[in-house]
């Protein structure tokens, strides 16, 4: 406690000020909107004013002092630094995709893509491994990057190497994740299209970890977890107020839970929701019987197409309709390949959809299957469970491994700060959580119990705005031609919900640009983190460990700016190429750091026994595993990999995301196996009885 | 503690900096606080199907994982913070007959 506590008390007011402002904002823009201010204008204000607030700080806090730039001095209040922890991990994943994925996968998601509360329980969970396995103990080292653990503790140069390429490597595939919301939230906002919002996107990105450091980070942290807060809680506790009179939305919202299971029951009953069922198995049919020829398909349907347009030109048709016909045939699959892939993919798409309640399962029904049905409603049931505690302590794990976060303790003054820092993010991570679950219900309830039977001819305007951006994130579509909404007939992206809550729930559309910002604060506050990991990791524990060099502070700043501006350009390229959606991304990278990281730096925390060897060992079979386990199941390793390489069967049924699970056990397994191979002597020599 | 500037020394020797030795009281602590977020996590996540009941307006097993065991959780942080606090405060007390305090943990 170096400081005294006027410190902390000008930090509070500081605080108080920052909030009061950002609600006045917001409520300014209310006042604006009902002036008439239009809607164009909200979303941009909004985007651009917030950015403009973290860059000021960001700017007001650079720094190129070594001691500040790595760990902003050490001198972060612990509650201040549990809050810049909070907004570090709460990314796009958490702010935009919890939700989105409790709406669509309910307790535990479906069969083939589990998820749902494990998300949820794996984020908050991993926190208490941090406490007391990983965080305080590396506070205590007095370290700069998480490398460095590696290098003090095993010497040499292949452990702290291999640390800071995996911690590159899991950072890179977590910044992709956070650039495409950025993109989503930028092209939604402004209009724009998709690939120029990533650019807008990556312009705030830089903009607030370019001039940076630890110590502005943290302060950008700080703003922009009040504002993510903010953004989130706003919207829940009006549509709670909405639905049930009463704001408090996590307490209110298991009322609307009983009513949408009535509301399912009576879906599940539905002979409407039956024909739009058949409606998707007639298509996947279709598409079915397509694959079986696809050359001869393919001439047929473009025949088919011609001929219709040939038709409509004879029949002196409206222009429009000729020229939608001909874009139709424009869009057809160039060749046999094309045809084969995007056929079966709808194939597939169209056999998902083709179940009752639109494929979701039931909300609040833990796992797929029945544990006393038929042998294979069992095998079922098994598989979903196994699945849901794998994707957990997959996510638990990756929790104490991802080298962003652990970085942020090292930024307390104390040992015992970095432990009460831990739970204040808890803490503040918790005050979003909570509400996470609320949201995805209440959002449902208002889907099943409004849009649900409304007409088609007046569709709310917001869902072809959104169609409009991408057609993944939402489609409808009256598919048994009743010109009524079903049920199945909506098809939301995990991405979506979110950011669409404020016009789902009719709210102004103020609410919506509020969303949007904390979307984005949440976005840019990891991207920010993770940025800083990437460019330490590569500058400091590659390039000048490596080389020894002696290089001034501003040379190391200026080489470390000019990696993050390679780093994130190459990141903002991954993401314009749309390679999945967030969530997936995001567990990826979990894995990946998970089984990296987590297995070597406990027993070297714990084992006094673990060598070098043991450590490079293990981290390299974890992470190897791993990687191989994400990749053996994609497109890429299947043209890329002979046959006897891939994964033919999920070992267990595990899915790909979940590939920690593997990885892990086996860094732990290698690395106290090679530990006590190459033990004899070494430790007996050292003695460091005086420690 | 071994400085950081004996960094390179220990490097060329090809010695690691081995960590202190963990008190006793803090694994049992530790040991104990695992326990507790293993059952609330993992238990009872494994038994949801079981729990499925109502209880209020909330199935049981979907308040649990999506409330309860976070404030599980964070209970568990705030236990482990005051019990360690304490501990260390304990040996700093018995701290002047010699007993180095560990500032681990």
């Amino acid at each position: 406690m170096g400081k005294p506590r006027s410190y902390v008390g000008q930090i509070n007011r500081i605080l108080a000020l920052y909030v009061a402002g950002v609600l006045c904002f917001v409520g300014l823009m209310a006042w604006a909107e009902q002036q008439g201010l239009s809607r164009q204008w909200i979303g941009p204000i909004f985007l651009f004013l917030t950015v403009m607030v973290y860059a000021a700080i960001g700017v007001y806090g650079r720094t190129s002092v070594p001691d500040e730039y790595y760990v902003a001095g050490r001198r972060i209040p612990p509650i201040y630094n549990g809050m810049a922890a909070a907004g570090d991990w709460m990314s796009a994943a958490s702010f935009i995709s919890l939700s989105g994925a409790l709406y669509l996968q309910g307790f535990s998601g479906t069969p083939g893509e589990s998820g749902g509360l494990a998300y949820l329980l794996g984020w908050t969970g991993g926190f208490v491994l941090v406490a007391m396995l990983v965080a305080p103990h590396l506070r205590a080292m007095n370290l700069y990057t998480v490398p460095d653990f590696f290098q003090v503790r095993f010497g040499g140069r292949w452990p702290r190497i291999i640390a800071a390429l995996s911690a590159v490597l899991c950072s890179f595939t977590y910044v992709v994740a956070q650039i495409y919301g950025v993109g989503l939230i930028a092209s939604r906002l402004t209009g724009v299209q998709f690939e120029i919002g990533i650019m807008l996107g990556l312009g705030g990105v830089l903009l607030c970890s370019f001039l940076g450091g630890m110590r502005a980070i943290t302060w950008t942290q700080v703003a922009q977890y009040v504002v993510m807060l903010l953004a989130f809680l706003i919207p829940v506790s009006w549509l709670a107020y909405k639905q049930l009179g009463n704001p408090a939305a996590p307490v209110v919202a298991g009322m609307q839970l009983e009513k949408i299971a009535q509301i399912e029951d009576r879906l599940l009953a539905s002979a409407s929701e039956r024909e739009v069922v058949a409606g998707y198995l007639r298509r996947a049919h279709e598409y079915e019987a397509r694959l079986r020829d696809v050359g001869g398909a393919l001439e047929r349907e473009r025949h088919a197409a011609r001929e219709r347009i040939q038709l409509l030109r004879g029949q002196n048709a409206d222009v429009g309709l000729i020229v939608s016909a001909s874009r139709d045939l424009a869009a057809m699959p160039r060749d046999e390949d094309e045809a084969r892939e995007r056929w079966t993919r709808e194939m597939h798409e169209n056999y998902q959809r083709a179940h009752l309640l639109g494929g979701l399962p039931r909300h609040s029904q833990a796992f797929a299957g029945a544990p006393d049905g038929t042998a294979q409603e069992r095998a079922l049931f098994d598989n979903s469970r196994r699945n849901f505690l794998a994707l957990m302590f997959c996510l638990m794990v990756g929790t104490a491994g991802l080298p962003h976060l652990l970085a942020r303790y090292y930024t307390v003054p104390s040992v015992s700060g970095a432990r009460s820092s831990v739970a204040w993010s808890l803490f503040f991570i918790a005050l979003l959580y909570l509400s996470a679950p609320a949201l995805a219900v209440l959002v449902k309830y208002e889907v099943m119990h409004n849009l649900v039977g409304s007409s088609f001819a007046d569709l709310p305007n917001w869902m072809a705005q959104w169609a409009k951006v991408d057609a993944s994130l939402l489609s409808i579509e009256d598919i048994n031609r009743d010109g009524i909404v079903q049920f199945g007939e909506i098809h939301f992206g995990a991405d979506l919900i979110v950011l669409a809550t404020p016009e789902i729930g009719g709210l102004p559309y103020v609410i919506s640009g509020l969303v949007a910002a904390g979307g984005l604060a949440a976005a840019l506050s990891t991207a920010d983190g993770l940025l800083l990991t990437i460019s330490n990791a590569l500058v400091r524990d590659l390039y000048f460990q490596e080389t020894r060099r002696r290089a001034s502070p501003e040379q190391r700043v200026i080489l470390t700016k000019f990696t993050l501006l390679t780093v994130a350009l190459s990141a903002a390229f991954v993401a314009a190429l749309k390679p999945a959606e967030i969530l997936p991304i995001v567990s990826a990278s979990f894995s990946i750091a998970g089984s990296a990281f987590v297995p070597s730096m406990v027993l070297g925390i714990f084992w006094r026994g673990t060598t070098r060897q043991g450590v490079v060992a293990g981290m390299l079979s974890g992470l190897l595993l791993t990687v191989y386990y994400l990749l053996a199941h994609t497109q890429w390793a299947h043209d890329a990999l002979p046959a006897v390489l891939l994964v033919q069967q999920p070992w267990l049924g595990i899915e790909p995301i979940s590939a920690g699970v593997f990885g892990v056990p086996l860094g732990f397994a290698v690395t106290w196996l090679v530990s006590l191979i190459t033990r004899p002597g070494r430790i007996e020599r050292i003695a460091p009885d005086g420690l | 503690m071994l400085a950081r500037d004996s960094l390179l020394f220990d490097e060329q020797q090809g010695a690691p900096f081995a960590p202190d030795l963990h008190d006793a009281r803090h694994l049992w602590l530790k040991a104990v606080l695992l326990l507790v977020w293993a059952l609330v996590s993992f238990g009872t996540s494994f038994f949801a199907r079981d729990l499925q009941f109502q209880v209020g307006h909330w199935p049981l097993s979907y308040w649990i994982a999506s409330q309860g065991a976070v404030l599980a959780f964070l209970l568990i942080a705030c236990v482990y913070c005051l019990a360690m606090n304490r501990f260390e405060r304990e040996d700093e007390a018995s701290g002047a007959s010699g007993q180095e305090p560990p500032s681990h943990g």
